[in-house]
């Protein structure tokens, strides 16, 4: 899948099954207990940070994922 | 989940909202072709949704999202290594809460000297099914996201 496409893909223009289901994919997520995939965010108005930035500077850190729809 | 953050903060727990892509496209909050138009659906999550954990954006092709499992609203806890310790197919707050509370108390037990190791659990987890605020949550996406899902059938 070339950059475009996968773009087009993930951020689907309508809700149907075919569009929709091909991403859900719990069951093959990372692992508990064992090191997690780090990744690049960018803060809302603010430079570029990480995943593991962010964890390292709690006890503990929640992660909610999500939009606004 | 804001208020579960606020309580906890004291406590050295950490909160995010991490923005991802648009579950329910619809004429008022479209599919995502940009950065610039994630960061204004992500405002509005703040402003209108009432967000008031740090909100994070994902990169547009969702590499952050996709490597999690891709699930539209769930839920991860990290502790300061990087180990993930609990995961939730969707997000409730009860569920986080009872989780946490577990978690700090390994925390106080292991400054305690208590010898501990880690073992796997799994366990079914209950939220409530808001099926009205649901469909509120569809409309202020627009009549489309509405009209999608009905359709889908899922």
């Amino acid at each position: 899948m070339t950059t475009p496409e996968l773009l087009a893909a993930y951020n689907y223009d309508s809700f149907t099954p075919e569009k929709v289901l091909r991403w859900l994919n719990f069951d093959a997520s990372p692992p508990l207990g064992q090191p997690a995939p780090d990744f690049p965010l960018w803060r809302l108005d603010g430079p570029e940070t990480s995943l593991g930035e962010i964890w390292s500077q709690h006890l503990l850190t929640v992660v909610e994922f999500g939009s606004f729809t | 989940m804001n208020a579960l953050a606020d309580e906890l903060a004291a406590a050295n727990v950490g909160s995010i909202f991490l923005y991802t892509h648009e579950a329910h496209p619809g004429e008022n909050y479209p599919h995502l072709t940009s950065m610039v138009q994630k960061a204004v659906h992500a405002r509005a999550l703040r402003d209108i949704l009432g967000v008031t954990r740090p909100i994070f954006l994902d990169a547009l092709d969702g590499a952050g999202h996709r490597a999690y499992g891709t699930m539209p609203n769930m839920t991860w806890i990290f502790n300061r290594a990087g180990i993930p310790i609990y995961k939730s197919d969707w997000s409730d707050h009860h569920s986080v809460a009872n989780a946490l509370t577990y978690f700090l108390d390994v925390s106080q037990r292991r400054r305690g000297r208590e010898r501990l190791v880690p073992f796997r659990v799994e366990r079914l987890d209950y939220r409530t099914s808001d099926t009205e605020a649901f469909y509120a949550g569809l409309a202020r996406s627009g009549p489309k996201a509405v009209d999608e899902f009905k359709k889908a059938g899922l």
